[in-house]
């Protein structure tokens, strides 16, 4: 079962687990030739399938793989980019967030806030956004400790007490997953027809979704940037799911290089979505007054709702309006 | 900082001079001392408790914390596992054996070992073993006494004794006893009144030993392991000796290393030792001596024989040369299926790129026809001038750890210890080493007739249970059969075989394992398991395949409440009511034989085959001493061994006083008889048809009589005028011997050892100096003839080459003729299309039983299989790992394993090792051993499949060329 | 200074698992963890060789690289060691071993790992007093301490497994190779050491 829906996870997140066999020598006689001087020689079977590969008694089918150098590579890969690639995406994105907020400062409700609201989220979706949202921050946090954190906090608190602070978090990771993974099919099936792309969008986009000017671009319940930031939780969650199952159940669906490929795959794709959803909850907090509520009582002011999202509001206000008249 | 820390000037000194020891040895011949490093060496380690785990799970062993006050014994035994007989050192706390290390000392193994030595410790730990005496009540297990187990099962042995016979009891012994066991086992029989009393020599080398002694007078490997060094020229044929015999390799790779020998390997398997060899040549099942013949037709043709040897040394190579006539190189092609070019090319480096040695095992034993194959090698090794030398000789490595010990000490139906035979004489002889009266021993048997008569042998005791009285040439069937020490998975025809374990009135297995006896059979009531310990948990000798004889230690006490052989021997002796005379010069320590009188007695009788100089004393002195035996030589510089030759193999003449060195390698002309030289034995007349059977001009260093004597008699030594050189005690012994008439006595017989003495005062060896015969005339195929297997998957080639004639065997009719011709005439190869072999993996041993139960090399095999080679599975639409049923040609066995797809076998054969058991043709039976007492590992055995087919001479079964079919099982 | 390193003549190995077993009876490895293996290549055809391999205890180690706990240790002699104290069976190690060399104890849920088990060339932990019995049942023998070499090599079946100072081990396999005339290199050195023995 599980197995099952690990290799469709994996075949949806496309690392390749395939490998060739290794190449059999030229077809020597069957009988009457000189075994010890067909040997093989370790360089030609690197260079022929960059691993030497052989047969083992033991059920550890692992254990065939004799000599894989790529393991140095990755090894290369993770203390050197991996750290750069993290430190530059997780500080450069919170360096442009300020850079922002210092010239733009908050964005306020245009004319302050009104007296009347209207319900945005219901207490199902504002429920499954926190489970998803809290999960994913622990899920950062401890994946970022990973990377990073025998350069950043193990100098601070030391060995031993960095190596426990880790084990925790380990485990965190790999029981928040299941969570993290629930609250992102949730929200694919609750909100998926609101996030449908379509023309509107592209005009969202071309306005810089309103941000700057006082004009904002006409939006149903999600506009174009809240459709990006739900499309990069879907994708991105779904291969971090994918990946993260298959580092959860090693070996289960691939080899060590498919096991490589997919840690890299979910390093890459959780950095990116660690930038996204800096960017998220900079503007759904400090960044724009009145959002946080949506996500919070789940009211949104009417004058917040008129201003980002106003075709939406016309479509709750026909709705709540039996006779299909405004409402004011 | 968490790292320790370490004196590195300290470390890297020293490991640079553990590093030099223990790799450099290699490439000097040196003998290697690590003893300064053990005994700096200061033991906290932790002992270990024990691991009782599931398949599957993981568990850490618990580790008992160890007083390091508490001194460190060091023991050393060898190996129980196979016949390179390497030393294994054991340290000892508090009776634990907490750890092993490298034997470095022994010039056999150096420190090696394989898997199954590398792991010995956890056979005394023994989470599997079985823990008390057992019987079966109503099909379920339970436990009893040994008192009350011994008291049942002799109550009932002397009720079937009473209405049956003493014929009627099969005692079945070991290849895994010492020495002193094994003797004590077949003087078990004899004081019981059966030559009924087999082991595991008969399936394993009974054919060599038949068809080795019958050229050149003894049925043992010629030279030794260490030896093969020197050779140019190394032929394996039918033995795989890297899984089989793994420590060998060292041996055989230095010497293919030092020397840039040859290393040619003959075999139907492109086996692990084919993978390292310089010549791999693929031959088809069962055509062992057209193989052969194949060779010797370009030698003769090209007259690369050795000639002035054939002329000394060699009776009856004509008759050879006609036969071997009729072995153009197309019919060998068509035959083998081995084009001719590759066997000229083996024949020209046999010849030219001398010495050369051949090595064999199973592939050429377990035939049909494994007497003549045998003889056949023999043979090659004549015409080439290669035996009696170093670097040349018959390699035959036998199979377990004392099987040439047991073979010895006499565990065959057709022998008294120390292959006396079974005439009058020979029973007068041990009647007088034991000190009983001959009609003593007379009155236990049913008859005179029967007490000169083969017995039944293993590989046909089920036969002669479910024969009725008419067809079986005894008083009546097998009614008990008494397992010592083997497998119940170790014989074909395993269907026929489960019946008669259900026949019978009463069996009882003695062994630290169930074993498969106990579970095969749908049994209820009347068996009995009594659990009896290792070798390592006693202490004995034991003889490596090199002759070389090795005395192991106690390491620890019995385990749980299991005995050693020896003392279930005398107590059930005690029971039987004849353990005052069996046991008369063996002193009884509480219940427990003084093995050292065993070994003492053996000394006393074992005079033929050169067993009277290895006392107790020696032996334990070469183990103390290793260190001093030369690798290649095997001989001793310095302290109490200076001159002597590793284990004293046998020949060791004379009495442990005179000091035989022991013999390196068999009918070396080149040394001194005394320095362990020897001659061809003169053991079958001084001539035939006018030819003599005597040596022409050769002779061992030193003789006085440079040509051709027979054998040693008192009369002899009058004749040459020496019978004076005599002591008075020697010749009061003689006349004893002699009944007044001393001429007759001979060497094998004379109990003073006077006349071995005198002999080689004169530089002649004492049994003679003859020719070996390469025509053995009195064996049924005097020059070695092909017949093709019973099951052959070339019928069309019986119809030239069909097996031998029924005929009336051990009791019993062989009529291997007739299932031959019912196979052909129902074209069974159209059905079984799949040439069926089997053999060895490097993991498990025997049977398996005790192997699969230690966890450390059940892990490493963990399933039955079956290698079948690409085209055949395509053929059949299997993939690698699928499980497979396996279908035999008779008794519609079939067995269902795991396929193992491998151009390891050519097309059209398969193999499957012979280890496994606990699986019967699809059914698991785990549930049925005692609680705690099942392998690890189970799974179905192959013997299952293996079919009817016997050697003539010694009723060997046919192991490796019968006809199966492979399917893929539907789910 | 010593610098130890495994080496396998592919040309002498028979792949007979005695470094196998001697490595479980050595340290009381249990069932499911293979410190040491022997892996053939070519099974069964022209060109067959048998490795046995372990952990290399490499130069520039990768499991100590990309650790996240910082949990490895390199000794004076070079041995590559860990402490299953602070070793929180990530499992990284397993990918970036070149050799295949960590192995853990499957614990508990989902397939989470247990603390990582590997070779330590037979030189008990990093921690602790040497050869104390707390050191063997963590993390098994305690031979260098006493002057010896990790028993897979000191019972190889034709000394085809060399262990020691890498320099003398290198000596012994060229003159082997210069004495029969053929040899197919020190296998895994170029990965482990960036060097290979030059004949």
């Amino acid at each position: 079962m599980f197995k099952a829906a690990l290799i469709a996870l994996l075949l949806a997140a496309a690392i390749p687990t395939a490998h060739a066999q290794a190449p059999s020598r030229q077809e020597a006689p069957a009988s009457g030739f000189n075994p010890t001087a067909t040997e093989v020689k370790e360089q030609d079977l690197l260079n022929a399938l960059s691993k030497v590969e052989g047969r083992i008694s033991i059920p550890d089918t692992r254990a065939a793989t004799l000599i894989q150098p790529a393991g140095q590579t990755w090894r290369d890969y993770r203390r050197g980019p991996l750290l750069w690639i993290t430190a530059a995406i997780v500080l450069g994105m919170m360096a442009l967030l300020t850079l922002f907020y210092l010239i733009r400062g908050r964005i306020r409700i245009e004319g302050g806030r009104g007296t009347r609201t209207v319900l945005r989220f219901g207490a199902f979706e504002r429920f499954m956004h926190w489970v998803t949202a809290a999960s994913w921050c622990v899920l950062a946090v401890s994946g970022l400790n990973i990377v990073a954190g025998s350069r950043v906090l193990l100098p601070l608190i030391g060995q031993d007490a960095f190596s426990t602070v880790s084990g925790w978090l380990k485990y965190s990771h790999n029981f928040l997953a299941f969570p993290f993974t629930s609250g992102v099919v949730l929200m694919l099936l609750v909100w998926v027809r609101h996030n449908i792309p379509n023309r509107m969008d592209l005009e969202w986009f071309r306005q810089g979704g309103g941000l700057f000017g006082h004009r904002h671009p006409h939006s149903r319940k999600f506009n174009g940037g809240q459709k990006a930031v739900f499309w990069i939780v879907v994708l991105g969650g779904g291969a971090l799911a994918a990946t993260g199952f298959t580092l959860m159940f090693p070996f289960y669906i691939t080899d060590v290089t498919g096991m490589q490929l997919a840690q890299i795959a979910h390093g890459g794709v959780s950095l990116l979505m660690i930038g996204a959803m800096l960017g998220h909850i900079y503007i759904g907090s400090v960044g724009m007054e009145g959002a946080l509520d949506a996500m919070n009582s789940g009211q949104v002011d009417r004058k917040w709702a008129a201003a980002h999202h106003d075709l939406w509001l016309a479509e709750v206000d026909a709705k709540s309006t039996p006779s299909g008249h405004p409402a004011e | 900082m968490l790292i320790k820390r370490r004196d590195s000037a300290v470390q890297s000194s020293r490991l640079q001079s553990t590093t030099l020891h223990s790799a450099l040895g290699e490439l000097s011949s040196g003998v290697l001392d690590r003893r300064a490093f053990l005994r700096r060496a200061g033991f906290t380690a932790g002992a270990v408790g024990l691991a009782g785990l599931p398949l599957g799970s993981v568990k850490r062993a618990e580790a008992a914390a160890i007083d390091p006050a508490i001194p460190v014994k060091r023991v050393k035994s060898v190996c129980t596992h196979c016949s390179v007989g390497c030393s294994v050192i054991a340290e000892v706390q508090n009776g634990v054996w907490v750890r092993q290390e490298a034997a470095f000392e022994s010039p056999i193994n150096r420190g090696s070992h394989c898997a199954k030595g590398a792991s010995v410790r956890e056979l005394v730990k023994g989470s599997r073993r079985l823990r008390s005496p057992m019987k079966l009540v109503n099909g379920e297990w339970q436990k009893l006494t040994w008192d009350t187990a011994l008291e049942e099962i002799s109550a009932k042995l002397l009720k079937i004794r009473e209405q049956s016979g003493p014929e009627s009891v099969f005692w079945l012994g070991s290849a895994k006893f010492s020495n002193e066991g094994a003797y004590l086992y077949r003087k078990m029989a004899a004081f019981w009144g059966t030559n009924t009393a087999d082991h595991q020599a008969r399936i394993c080398h009974s054919t060599t030993v038949a068809g080795v002694a019958n050229t050149w007078g003894y049925g043992a490997m010629t030279n030794s392991y260490n030896d093969i060094r020197n050779a140019k020229t190394m032929v394996i044929m039918g033995g795989n000796p890297a899984e089989a015999h793994p420590v060998s390799l060292q041996h055989i790779l230095s010497g293919k290393e030092l020397n840039r020998a040859n290393l040619v390997v003959i075999d139907p398997r492109f086996t692990r030792t084919a993978a390292h060899a310089t010549d791999y040549i693929r031959i088809r099942p069962g055509s062992d001596i057209p193989t052969i013949y194949g060779m010797l037709w370009h030698i003769f043709e090209n007259k690369w024989e050795d000639t002035q040897f054939i002329a000394q040394r060699v009776y009856g190579m004509d008759d050879v040369r006609k036969e071997v006539a009729k072995w153009t190189p197309e019919e060998v092609e068509r035959v083998t299926g081995v084009p001719g070019e590759q066997l000229k090319r083996v024949a020209y480096m046999m010849t030219h790129e001398k010495p050369a040695t051949l090595i064999w095992c199973m592939g050429a034993t377990q035939k049909t026809v494994g007497t003549a194959n045998v003889r056949a090698y023999c043979i090659l090794l004549l015409a080439t001038g290669n035996v009696g030398a170093p670097g040349t000789g018959a390699n035959i490595f036998r199979g377990h750890c004392n099987v040439q010990g047991a073979t010895d000490a006499g565990l065959d139906v057709t022998s008294l210890p120390f292959y006396y035979g079974l005439a009058e004489s020979a029973w007068r002889h041990w009647a007088r080493v034991w000190e009983v009266d001959y009609d003593y021993l007379l009155s236990r048997f049913d008859s005179k007739k029967m007490m000169e008569t083969s017995g039944i042998p293993t590989t046909r005791w089920f036969d002669g249970v479910l024969a009725d009285q008419k067809s079986i040439d005894q008083r009546n069937p097998l009614k008990a059969m008494m397992v010592f020490g083997h497998g119940g998975n170790t014989v074909t025809r395993m269907p026929e075989m489960v019946k008669g374990l259900e026949a019978l009135d009463l069996l009882v297995v003695a062994d630290p394992h169930p074993t498969t006896f106990a579970v095969v059979s749908e049994r209820k009531d009347n068996t009995y398991l009594l659990p009896i310990c290792t070798q390592f948990e006693t202490s004995g000798s034991r003889t490596a395949s090199n002759r070389s004889i090795q005395w192991a230690d106690q390491v620890v006490e019995p385990i749980w409440e299991s005995k050693n052989d020896q003392e279930v021997m005398f107590r059930l002796a005690e029971k039987l009511g004849f353990a005052e005379k069996m046991f008369k010069n063996i002193k009884i320590e509480g219940k427990v034989p003084v093995i050292e009188d065993i070994t003492r007695e053996i000394n006393r009788g074992a005079w033929s085959t050169g067993y009277p100089g290895q006392s107790p004393e020696r032996l334990k002195a070469h183990m103390a001493n290793q260190e001093r035996f030369d690798i290649v030589t095997l001989k001793a510089r310095g302290g109490e061994v200076d001159g002597e030759t590793y284990g004293l193999p046998w020949p060791c003449w004379g009495t442990p006083e005179m000091k035989h060195p022991g013999s390196h390698i068999l009918y070396n002309t080149n040394l001194h008889v005394k320095d362990g030289g020897g001659t061809f034995r003169a053991r079958f007349g001084l001539e035939r048809n006018g030819q003599t059977l005597l040596a022409e001009g050769s002779y061992s260093k030193g003789s006085e009589i440079q040509d051709g004597y027979p054998e040693i008699t008192y009369a002899m030594l009058k004749k040459l005028g020496w019978e004076g050189e005599l002591s008075e005690a020697e010749m009061a012994v003689i006349t004893r011997v002699g009944g007044g008439k001393p001429d007759a006595v001979s060497w094998a017989i004379d109990l003073s050892g006077g006349l071995q003495r005198v002999a080689m005062d004169h530089g002649l060896v004492p049994y003679g100096n003859a020719k070996a015969r390469a025509n053995a005339f009195n064996l049924p195929d005097p020059v070695p003839v092909h017949r093709e297997p019973i099951y052959t998957a070339r019928p069309e080639l019986v119809a030239k080459y069909p097996t031998r004639p029924d005929e009336r065997q051990f009791r019993q009719a062989n009529i291997g003729f007739t299932v031959q011709k019912r196979a052909v005439d129902l074209n069974i190869a159209q059905k079984f299309p799949i040439v069926l072999t089997s053999g060895r993996l490097v993991e498990y041993e025997g049977g398996g039983e005790e192997t699969r139960s230690n966890p450390w090399l059940a892990e490493l095999q963990q399933d039955m299989f079956v290698e079948i080679n690409p085209n055949d599975a395509k053929a059949r639409g299997i993939q690698n790992g699928q499980m497979v049923w396996v279908t035999g040609a008779e008794s519609n066995s079939k067995a269902r394993v795991k396929a193992y797809v491998t151009e390891r076998v050519g097309p059209g054969v398969a193999f499957m090792p012979f280890h496994f058991a606990g699986w019967f043709q699809g059914e698991d039976q785990r549930s049925r051993y005692p609680k705690g007492a099942d392998p690890y590992v189970l799974g179905e055995s192959v013997n299952v499949l293996t079919t009817y087919g016997y050697d003539p001479v010694t009723q060997m079964q046919e192991t490796k060329c019968t006809l199966c079919q492979i399917a893929t099982v539907l789910a | 200074m010593a610098r130890v390193k495994f080496l396998c003549d592919a040309d002498r190995c028979i792949d007979c698992n005695a470094c196998v077993t001697a490595c479980k009876n050595a340290n009381e490895v249990p069932w499911g963890i293979n410190r040491r293996r022997v892996v053939t290549i070519n099974d069964g055809k022209p060109g067959e060789r048998s490795v046995s391999m372990a952990c290399m205890h490499c130069t520039d180690a990768p499991c100590a690289a990309v650790c996240p706990v910082d949990c490895f240790f390199t000794t004076a002699d070079a041995v590559v060691l860990h402490s299953k104290d602070l070793c929180i069976g990530c499992g990284y190690c397993f990918y970036a071993c070149p050799f295949g060399a960590p192995q853990y104890p499957k614990l508990g849920n989902f397939g989470s790992r247990g603390k990582m088990d590997k070779c330590t060339y037979c030189s008990g932990g990093p921690e602790g007093a040497d050869g104390s019995a707390a050191e063997f049942a963590k993390y098994g023998a305690n031979r260098m301490a006493e002057g010896k070499l990790p028993l897979c090599a000191e019972m190889c079946s034709t000394k085809a497994l060399l262990a020691g100072d890498g320099e003398i081990i290198a000596q012994i396999y060229r003159e082997r190779v210069l004495k029969r005339g053929y040899g197919s290199g020190a296998w895994g050195w170029q990965t482990a050491y960036k060097e290979t023995v030059n004949v």
